[in-house]
């Protein structure tokens, strides 16, 4: 075979993208099993698609760790996986002759009733796991809201968050929205007390003014369920400003759709 | 928090294996950006793609046995487990009748829109250097999860020259990123 003609078939690729057939891949990784020059260059490719996709990720929002935490936790008290239920226990056997013909009857009589029993307790135990299905898919949501909280409580409380309160330009005078600025994080939320709501071809930006200079702190959607939005951080700012774009945002603000604006 | 500590991905694996907390919280606050990312190029609704994330960040808790480091990196794992969960739920019934499109739609693919705060990062930013026939390949695959067979069947060209210009596309993709 010729190494390096595998090598740049785009196999590697494939492999590690997970678009390789099942053949594909049982042979690719027999190949690199025995070619130590196939697996070095998967592990390249690798590493270069994580460097890439590591250093430039959006940022998903900051209350999703919470949410991911509360499920994690359920997850390790209550184990999904697996069957759930207990094994059955081993069938005692009696010496069958001597107690046959006597039991026979017996059983025949008894077995009709705890066949209805077992039935009846078989109801009840699925009644029970589905509910306690249930409550535990609620518990997970309300600890999952409840930690949200929390962290957006820390966030306010913590004394290194600063406070800039953005008020409404004569285009708006009703809009209010406030931005909290970490002097130690330089993490930049946001929460919109008040804002006319935009046509849906255009955004609202935030901007952070340093030196009479703007600086893109990001878009964000009109309607957001958290109370508050974490934005693009800034190392140091003057004031705080939102202006209504284009869909996606501008590079530089456009002053006469300035809708709030507050000093830090 | 221990977001400034960095592990060694064989000993972050055996925390992990451990079900060690401090571990996952480190796994989320280095990866879930980048996997974030590419759950929202296959599922563009916000909210949704929050959804697959927390269930992405589950199956990886349950699932770190089934990790075989000799058969690449960690964070290869997480992103095709990403993958295929937001594939999954764009596939999901309750989400092609919301969008009510079930067969595979060529016309749209094949002059994809630049979706602002989403393809304008990660691999889809540097598959945006492709060529438009090589980008639409990798959009079908990759980001939609269609098989070669549906793509071949699709765009009506036969199955090997699907392969073929899939192969040299993600060649490129290598070199590009190097």
């Amino acid at each position: 075979m010729n190494v390096k003609e595998y090598i740049s078939s785009g196999i590697i690729e494939s492999y590690v993208l997970g678009l390789a057939s099942d053949e594909e891949r049982r042979e690719f990784e027999s190949y690199s099993a025995q070619y130590p020059e196939i697996a070095e260059a998967r592990d390249r490719f690798e590493q270069q698609l994580e460097e890439q996709l590591l250093a430039d990720a959006p940022a998903p929002p900051v209350a999703l760790k919470a949410r991911v935490k509360a499920a994690l936790q359920a997850e390790r008290i209550v184990p999904v996986d697996g069957d759930g239920f207990a094994h059955e226990a081993p069938v005692r056997r009696m010496n069958p002759w001597k107690w046959a013909a006597a039991a026979s009857v017996l059983v025949a009589a008894g077995s009709l009733f705890w066949a209805a029993q077992l039935r009846q307790q078989n109801q009840d135990l699925q009644a029970s796991v589905r509910n306690g299905q249930e409550t535990q898919q609620q518990l997970t949501e309300a600890r999952a809201r409840l930690a949200d909280l929390q962290d957006q409580a820390n966030t306010l409380r913590n004394p290194a968050v600063k406070m800039a309160s953005l008020n409404g330009t004569p285009k708006a005078p009703k809009s209010q929205v406030m931005v909290f600025w970490d002097s130690t994080s330089r993490d930049v939320y946001m929460m919109v007390k008040n804002l006319p709501r935009p046509a849906s071809t255009e955004q609202y930006q935030l901007w952070a003014l340093l030196n009479g200079k703007p600086v893109d702190l990001g878009v964000f959607d009109f309607r957001q369920e958290q109370l508050l939005i974490k934005m693009k951080g800034v190392q140091a700012a003057q004031a705080f400003a939102i202006t209504l774009e284009p869909h996606g945002g501008s590079v530089n603000p456009t002053l006469e759709k300035m809708y709030v604006y507050g000093d830090l | 928090m221990s977001a400034k500590t960095t592990y060694p991905e064989g000993e972050l694996v055996t925390l992990l294996r451990q079900k060690d907390e401090g571990a996952f919280s480190y796994l989320y606050e280095h990866y879930s950006g980048a996997l974030y990312g590419v759950v929202r190029q296959v599922v563009a609704d916000e909210e949704l793609a929050q959804d697959v994330l927390q269930e992405v960040f589950v199956s990886i808790w349950r699932k770190i046995d089934s990790y075989d480091a000799l058969k690449g990196r960690l964070f290869t794992w997480m992103l095709n487990v990403a993958r295929n969960a937001a594939i999954d739920k764009v596939r999901s019934k309750g989400y092609q009748q919301s969008l009510r499109q079930t067969s595979l739609d060529v016309s749209e693919s094949s002059h994809p829109a630049v979706r602002p705060g989403i393809d304008d990062y990660g691999l889809k930013k540097t598959l945006s250097r492709l060529k438009d026939e090589q980008r639409q390949l990798i959009d079908l695959s990759y980001y939609q999860g269609y098989t070669h067979d549906q793509i071949a069947k699709a765009l009506n060209i036969p199955l090997g020259t699907v392969k073929t210009r899939l192969r040299t596309a993600l060649s490129q993709l290598r070199t590009m990123l190097s």
